[in-house]
């Protein structure tokens, strides 16, 4: 059988961490979204791949190229402009025949979800699962297994079953699909909702592992989720007096200095310097090419690669993204805060600093929690960032 | 440069023969061609590209073949110059990547003798010759013809009425693969990905019988030899396009990734364990040829400006005939394939003077790693596109750690200055990335350059090899005339042709030579020539001087090579595609050139 994967969106609400880079590829426990996705679909004997792309396609494209090295066979289709997953999924039309999948490339799922979906055998399907919020997502109304009404984002609390964007399909659905695209139906969910009056929707139940990141401070929590590492997988060099408990993997060339503490789950990755005595706690996962120096702790963070932590740093529920450069002593604690995106506030209970790619630091920066610190914005010493600064912003 | 393939096994040879000569299609695309022997001996062969000859492939039938893809040294590009050769009784076939230098008093000597000549090539006299000494063993006959000849070969030969694929090799590389059931041979490892990763190379001066059961492998003098197979990382699919238009983007785009993998394990153990660089030597001479050269240019500047140590580069194809000075130079050999025939013939030459050798190649097991004393590996991947472009990058990082090192160990570089270009250094993947985030703009920039006929291309200093490789690779996709030249030099000559219509393209960084290039482009924008100039991001004055701006990130001046470098790669790429050409395989060019 044949997946859809749409990975042509951006992510807007994820900014700055999809700057330069598509919703699905934001790495969480060293991976790429997409990379679990793909490999959920494998795990289920789904090798045949269609990733739509788009936004940033390259990124994609030149991580998973024809899919061999994740033991799929991947083919490309392009979506020029977003115009949602119904016409994401027309866009793939010439690849597909039959009954096929239809994932989000931008949720964390297994390949348990996967499985419960192919082994109800009933086309077309939607998957749906449990959620604290369904009031961000597209709420379920089943009875006897079939979907009597789709919700999108109801403000009324009207049950917590909620759509999981995977659906499985056929080539006469999708044929409806392309006939609705541009009669204001963007989502798949749409059209759906549409035929339910002429057709049978199963909707199938998961408790496979499905987690969604919407704003940036959920990636702390997925990237937790995503570290299921088993044991000790250590490649690189351990100097003597490094201490390391729990789940670790340490990727080829990295080097742990001597005086460091790792507490897992924690993963690496590759050409990493680390210490010595550096502290890494729970949750943590810290990209290739990273450099920690002395006296810095890391707790409960996403760190992506080539990121510099100076010394004496404290960062904890947070997120640094590619190329982060820290000259010494940055103070970003975790912390209750009201966070805000798109002209929303939101109550966190506890959350640390986010900062995009490239953005450089001195010496001496306090970041207070929940502030989204943009791309490439250069904090000169000693500054005090409350609240969000913009992409490419400059603080002295 | 050409490209050879042998099959022996239980599968019709065709398609084995046919497909795994389209992965040797980077080594030429002339002409090609293929032998199979079942009830006969059946050839096929044309000019032009192997998707034209399978459109016209009769049915071949037999399991046992050869096949040739062509890129023309000796003959011009035609059907009747095109391998396999068959001998005059149409016993053998027999193809060829290499030059054979004496084949006119051969051809001669044979011709005297009653053998018909069917092509103008050098090649053919190897048929025939064998045809001579066959006395009931292919293999001894082809020993035997093989000592008449002087000059290079990989050769395959297959013979009526016999499973056997005969091989041999002299400083053209051929590696041999496992199947089970089946065996191959090949020019280059990535043929036989698709069937096996189970290989074993074949050394110099060494010849094989490959049959489907069997491979023996025997010495230059015809002893048997023992060697246990090598398992190959590499699988076909990683070169496969993966969604790119072409795999020059797809090389261009993995350059973060390359350049990790070529720091991985260098970088944090840069001063450890031992290595002929903490040696004794008063200077280093860096030895290489096309885009290698230019990465050996830039690694003149930097080895000079980190360690001081006097360096210098010659081109392989020079040194090999050149007296040699009274010096005992630490040789450093660059070459991406690690087959290139003149710095495999520099190797051995700077051996035999007794200098130290080290070798920078992407790719494990090639000839050159057998003829150094220490190889860098690059780990790039393979890179299919002709023009070089993240197997560039990477051999400037392997050049940036031998720099270290060197100026490390013989004490001009302190520890704490070491540790700061470390650092640099290993965020190098992602200002690549940044580079690379910028593909629109650079692509719009092509404006200025699409309709040229000629382009300047200027650089000081250490980004001097940077505009020549930037010329270098506008011409070999596009085929604009390009010129990279010394900013400076400008004035001596260059600025005479300077008129409205030839764009120049010109590296502005900041760094001790950056007023003298302001200087030079008021010069060349009083001839009203366009200027499209490459700086730092935050650079605003260039814009006062440049029609066109082009930013880079701000890293140390020493490492704007490899900024400028993806810049200049991604400038040619779209330039080339606006032109419609064929990016990947450009007219007359090969990838690695094994002739000398």
């Amino acid at each position: 059988m044949k997946a859809v994967v749409l990975a042509a969106g951006e992510g807007t609400r994820l900014r700055p961490f999809t700057v330069s880079r598509p919703k699905v590829m934001i790495p969480v426990g060293n991976r790429p979204i997409l990379e679990y996705v793909v490999s959920a679909l494998v795990d289920n004997g789904v090798r045949d791949i269609v990733l739509v792309v788009g936004y940033r396609k390259e990124r994609i494209m030149s991580h998973f190229a024809d899919g061999k090295k994740f033991g799929a066979k991947i083919a490309y289709a392009v979506q020029e402009k977003q115009l949602g997953t119904a016409h994401a999924l027309t866009v793939a039309k010439r690849h597909l025949d039959g009954d096929f999948l239809v994932v989000a490339g931008d949720n964390l799922i297994d390949g348990r979800a996967i499985a419960d979906l192919v082994g109800c055998r009933r086309v077309p399907a939607i998957l749906v699962t449990k959620s604290e919020t369904p009031s961000k997502y597209g709420v379920v109304q089943v009875e006897n297994e079939k979907v009597v009404r789709i919700i999108e984002k109801p403000e009324a609390k009207i049950g917590n079953i909620i759509s999981t964007g995977t659906y499985w399909l056929n080539k006469e659905l999708l044929r409806t699909v392309e006939e609705n695209v541009g009669r204001d139906m963007i989502g798949i969910t749409q059209v759906l909702q549409s035929l339910i009056p002429m057709m049978a929707l199963s909707a199938v139940h998961t408790t496979g592992r499905w987690i969604d990141a919407v704003y940036p401070w959920d990636l702390i929590g997925v990237n937790a989720a995503a570290l299921t590492i088993r044991g000790q997988e250590i490649a690189g060099t351990v100097e003597s007096g490094v201490t390391i408990k729990g789940n670790v993997s340490i990727g080829a060339g990295t080097r742990i200095r001597s005086g460091t503490y790792i507490e897992g789950p924690v993963t690496i990755g590759e050409g990493c310097d680390i210490g010595p005595s550096v502290t890494i706690l729970p949750s943590t996962s810290v990209g290739d090419g990273v450099q920690i120096d002395s006296f810095s702790l890391v707790s409960n963070c996403l760190i992506m690669n080539n990121v510099d932590i100076g010394s004496h740093s404290h960062l904890s529920h947070s997120v640094l993204d590619d190329g982060v450069t820290i000259s010494t002593g940055l103070a970003a604690p975790a912390g209750m805060a009201f966070a805000k995106v798109e002209d929303e506030f939101f109550k966190l209970e506890r959350v640390g600093a986010l900062i995009g790619e490239a953005t450089e630091m001195g010496a001496g920066v306090v970041i207070s929690p929940g502030s989204i610190v943009g791309s490439g914005c250069r904090i000169g010493s000693g500054v005090r960032v409350t609240g969000n600064l913009e992409n490419k912003s400059v603080v002295v | 440069m050409c490209g050879i393939v042998g099959y022996s096994g239980s599968r019709q040879a065709v398609e084995v023969l046919i497909d795994a000569l389209k992965r040797l299609e980077y080594r030429g695309y002339d002409s090609a061609g293929i032998a199979v022997c079942g009830k006969e001996l059946q050839v096929h062969k044309d000019k032009g590209e192997i998707a034209g000859l399978e459109e016209t492939l009769p049915m071949l039938k037999g399991t046992v073949g050869i096949s040739h893809t062509r890129w023309a040294t000796c003959g011009r590009p035609s059907k009747n110059n095109a391998h396999p050769f068959v001998d005059c009784r149409g016993k053998f076939a027999l193809v060829h990547n290499g030059i054979i230098e004496n084949h006119i008093a051969l051809r001669k000597e044979l011709q005297a003798r009653g053998h018909k000549f069917t092509s103008e090539t050098d090649t053919e006299v190897l048929v025939h010759l064998l045809e001579e000494n066959f006395k009931g063993d292919t293999h001894e006959a082809l020993l035997e013809s093989l000592k008449k000849v002087k000059g290079t070969y990989a050769v395959a030969v297959i013979r009526l009425g016999s499973k056997e694929v005969v091989a041999a090799r002299k400083e053209n590389p051929l590696v041999i693969g496992l199947g089970v059931g089946e065996n191959f041979v090949a020019s280059d490892v990535t043929a036989l990905l698709n069937y096996t990763n189970n290989v074993l190379y074949m050394m110099d001066g060494e010849s094989a019988v490959i049959t489907p059961g069997s491979v023996k492998l025997f010495n230059e003098s015809g002893g048997r030899v023992e060697r246990e197979p090598t398992l190959v990382s590499w699988t076909v699919e990683d070169a496969e396009k993966g969604g790119f238009d072409h795999f020059m983007l797809k090389e261009i785009f993995e350059g973060p990734s390359a350049i990790h993998n070529t720091l991985l394990g260098n970088l944090n153990e840069i001063v450890t364990g031992d290595s002929i660089i903490d040696s004794n030597f008063s200077s280093v001479k860096i030895i290489a040829c096309g885009s290698s050269y230019h990465a050996a240019m830039v690694g003149k500047y930097l080895i000079e400006t980190i360690s001081s140590i006097p360096t210098t580069l010659e081109f392989a194809s020079e040194y090999r005939y050149s007296s040699g000075a009274k010096e005992m130079p630490l040789v450093i050999l660059v070459s991406q394939s690690g087959e290139t025939a003149d710095t495999l013939a520099a190797a051995r030459e700077a051996r035999r003077r007794g200098c130290q050798t080290l070798a920078i190649t992407n790719v494990v097991g090639s000839t050159i790693t057998r003829e150094v004393d220490e190889v860098f590996y690059t780990h790039a991947g393979p890179e299919i596109c002709v023009a070089a472009t993240k197997t560039y990058i990477t051999q400037l990082m392997a050049l940036y750690v031998l720099g270290m090192r060197i100026g490390h160990s013989h004490g001009a570089l302190s520890h704490d200055a070491l540790r700061l270009l470390r650092s640099e250094l290993r965020s190098m993947p992602q200002y690549v990335r940044e580079v690379l985030e910028n593909a629109a703009a650079i692509e719009e920039a092509t404006d200025m350059i699409v309709n040229a006929r000629d382009v300047f291309f200027i650089g000081r200093n250490i980004n001097y090899p940077t505009v020549l490789e930037g010329a270098l690779k506008l011409k070999e996709i596009s085929y604009i005339h390009a010129e990279g030249y010394a900013a400076g030099e400008l004035k001596h000559g260059p600025l005479a042709l300077l008129n409205p219509d030839m764009p120049v393209v010109a590296v502005c960084i900041r760094d001790h030579t950056y007023e003298k290039m302001l200087a030079n482009l008021t010069e060349v924008a009083a001839r009203d020539s366009p200027v499209l100039a490459i700086g730092y991001d935050d650079d605003t004055e260039l814009s006062s001087v440049a029609n066109r701006v082009i930013g880079i990130p701000k890293v140390k001046p020493i490492f704007t090579p490899v900024l400028i470098a993806v810049t200049l790669q991604l400038l040619a790429y779209y330039t080339a595609r606006r032109k419609g050409c064929p990016i990947d395989k450009p007219r007359n060019l090969a990838k690695s050139v094994t002739v000398e």
